[in-house]
């Protein structure tokens, strides 16, 4: 009788074993991927929430996405620290702040939650990965040439928010650099910079001053999304549409009846439901033991194409986008 | 009139309850004493806040300038530890700068006799603006972990010791308010400034008193800060005015002074972290969180219209209940 029972637990013993192994080293599917964005309700993470939800349902995850409808890095702390409590394999976020987050991002990696962020970074020794969706120059590069689009020649003014924005001064320091060395960016002529705060109103007097300014001014650049369109009204209503052109990043919703009345000739971005979808892949790809994070690693994120891994955990997207009045349509965010 | 208030905190007590229960069908992982003490977390700094501003309020008067303050604190916090200074000597000389800092918008406000909401509107940009030029754009990150104690550190395993102060705080202004001469003035004060003027009372004193105090708590809400997000910069706690001002409100403090207490403010807090915590467990979308919140704070402020509406609907109910004096 005692023989038997022992047998019998022996048996049992195996058999979960068995299935532990099973479940602990085959684990492929079945986790549970949060994602917060900057806020909630704006297109362009909306989009990213999209490409996220997609990768995860193709790859048989869970996906929650969830965070406060402005940007303030203490509710962006609370909405990490509600993930934590839910127990998630993995964080995917977009950052408001690299520093401020850094303790509670900290706090999950301890518990060997996987951190990946995407459009913004995270201090680096708080996340795992992070998703760059396009080089300084990279970025330089296209708005050029969307105002090659816009004037053959000419003119150009940048609007920046701040002179110590990292990134739009940098991306005005390449755009300075290709116009003076690049024979095919020598056409134009660097008139001003002036900046704006990320502000709908001041972008707008500001567009109007550069114009005033300037007489022969012909291109007006900004890598703020918010700048950009708002200099495309400015245009449009001091009635130098025609003459003078607003160029830069800009989301296709805010710049659509510009493009398709003939005002403007051209905007770029990136493509924010792949970036999504791409930071979810991989992120599964880690959970699943499949990405190795060491630099010049290569892998294929499913309908996103193939990536390297660069220094320090950063993988740059790099796809850029340009809308024109034939290709605005197709955006969709 | 005293016995009307206790009866608004016993509300806030049973919408507390309901709305734990509320949390608890919401998520199953709302349930568990780790993580409501840990939740707790997340609404210190702003609770410190709140309980000096109450202060004020009871006054009559109003501070919008503690966020900025706050800021100012977190950067002066960096310079002590940059410049390795032990945090006993680095929380007093801050705190002390802080409640300078109230100690002048009280001086702008009672000698000056300006309206309090311009003098600290203006002050909000200027204590904010002094905090940027003081500290760096990026930053400062590299505390000294004594610094990052009170902010980051539990107690017995998952008490928060940022909610053990703020619990400290709060009972200490409490009595304040309640069993001593100042406490007992500042309600006069609040009631009927000329009165208390004429009774005696130096009210420009008081209000200074009370706006260094506000100031000073804001400080020490600094300390706060920098353990709990270890990072020290001027838009440190931008926008956090809003939720501090909800609380104090939705706690039962008149806007026009000289009602209200601590406990309300402190209960006010504990539904609106109750109700911030389900939700946000419960992963419900951003603008249905804002709209629920705002909700409630509308329903702070209509409350006494409330009372009276519900008043009268019970009288047109029970005429000959009402009329029976008649």
């Amino acid at each position: 009788m005692q023989r038997r029972s022992a047998l019998l637990s022996g048996a049992a013993a195996i058999f979960a074993f068995a299935l532990a192994f099973s479940g602990a080293g085959a684990k492929d599917s079945g986790f549970k991927i949060m994602m917060t964005p900057k806020w909630t309700g704006f297109p362009y993470f909306e989009a990213a929430a999209r490409g996220g939800k997609d990768a995860a349902d193709e790859l048989g995850d869970q996906f929650v996405y969830a965070g406060a409808d402005h940007a303030d890095v203490t509710l962006q702390v609370e909405t990490l620290q509600n993930f934590l409590t839910q127990k998630p394999d993995a964080i995917v976020l977009a950052a408001i702040d690299l520093n401020a987050v850094a303790p509670v991002l900290k706090q999950a990696r301890k518990q060997g939650i996987v951190v990946t962020t995407f459009d913004a970074d995270a201090a680096a020794d708080a996340r795992d990965m992070f998703f760059n969706q396009m080089s300084y120059k990279q970025a330089a590069k296209t708005m050029l040439d969307c105002a090659l689009m816009d004037a053959p020649e000419g003119e150009v003014a940048f609007v920046a928010a701040s002179p110590t924005s990292p990134n739009h001064s940098a991306h005005i320091k390449y755009m300075k650099e290709y116009i003076q060395n690049d024979p095919k960016y020598q056409v134009f002529k660097v008139v001003d910079t002036q900046y704006a705060n990320d502000e709908d109103a001041k972008s707008y007097d500001v567009a109007i001053n550069l114009m005033q300014a300037h007489p022969n001014l012909k291109v007006i650049i900004s890598s703020s999304a918010v700048s950009a369109p708002a200099g495309a009204r400015a245009i449009d209503a001091s009635g130098h549409a025609g003459k003078v052109f607003s160029t830069g990043f800009a989301l296709p919703s805010a710049i659509k009846t510009y493009l398709e009345d003939g005002s403007e000739k051209c905007f770029a971005l990136w493509n924010p439901y792949e970036l999504g979808y791409l930071a979810t892949y991989a992120t599964h790809l880690k959970l699943a033991g499949k990405l190795d994070l060491k630099p010049g690693t290569t892998f294929k994120a499913g309908k996103a194409g193939e990536y390297t891994v660069g220094e320090g955990g950063e993988i740059v997207y790099g796809k850029p986008l340009m809308f024109t009045k034939d290709t605005v349509d197709k955006a969709g965010f | 009139m005293s016995r009307r208030l206790p009866q608004w905190e016993l509300t806030l007590v049973v919408f507390t309850l309901v709305a734990a229960a509320w949390s608890a069908t919401l998520s199953p992982y709302y349930l568990s004493l780790d993580q409501i003490l840990n939740s707790t977390r997340q609404f210190v700094y702003p609770g410190i806040l709140a309980v000096g501003l109450a202060v004020v309020v009871v006054l009559g008067e109003i501070d919008i300038s503690l966020a900025s303050t706050l800021a100012f604190g977190a950067v002066l916090f960096s310079k002590f530890s940059a410049a390795a200074a032990p945090i006993w000597l680095a929380v007093p000389i801050v705190v002390a700068a802080c409640a300078a800092l109230g100690a002048l918008n009280g001086v702008l406000v009672a000698r000056l006799g300006l309206p309090s909401l311009a003098v600290t509107l203006g002050t909000m940009g200027a204590f904010r603006g002094l905090a940027f030029i003081l500290g760096s754009e990026t930053g400062y990150t590299s505390f000294d972990d004594s610094y990052l104690y009170v902010g980051s550190e539990e107690l017995l395993g998952s008490l928060p010791i940022s909610f053990v102060l703020f619990c400290g705080v709060a009972l200490a202004v409490g009595v304040l308010m309640r069993r001593t001469v100042f406490g007992r003035r500042c309600y006069a004060v609040g009631l009927n400034k000329e009165a208390s003027w004429a009774a005696g009372i130096d009210v420009a004193q008081l209000k200074i008193q009370a706006y260094a105090l506000a100031g000073g708590l804001a400080g020490l809400a600094a300390l706060v800060w920098i353990g709990q997000y270890g990072s020290a910069r001027g838009d440190n706690a931008d926008g956090a005015i809003l939720l501090v001002v909800t609380a104090v409100v939705l706690g039962g403090v008149d806007i026009n002074g000289g009602r209200g207490g601590i406990l309300g403010v402190v209960l006010a807090l504990f539904l609106l972290g109750t109700m911030r915590n389900g939700m946000g467990l419960a992963n419900v979308a951003g603008p249905t969180q804002t709209i629920v919140l705002g909700a409630l704070l509308i329903a702070g402020v209509l409350r006494p219209a409330i009372f009276r509406a519900v008043a009268r609907v019970y009288r047109l109910m029970f005429p000959r209940l009402a009329d029976a004096p008649n």
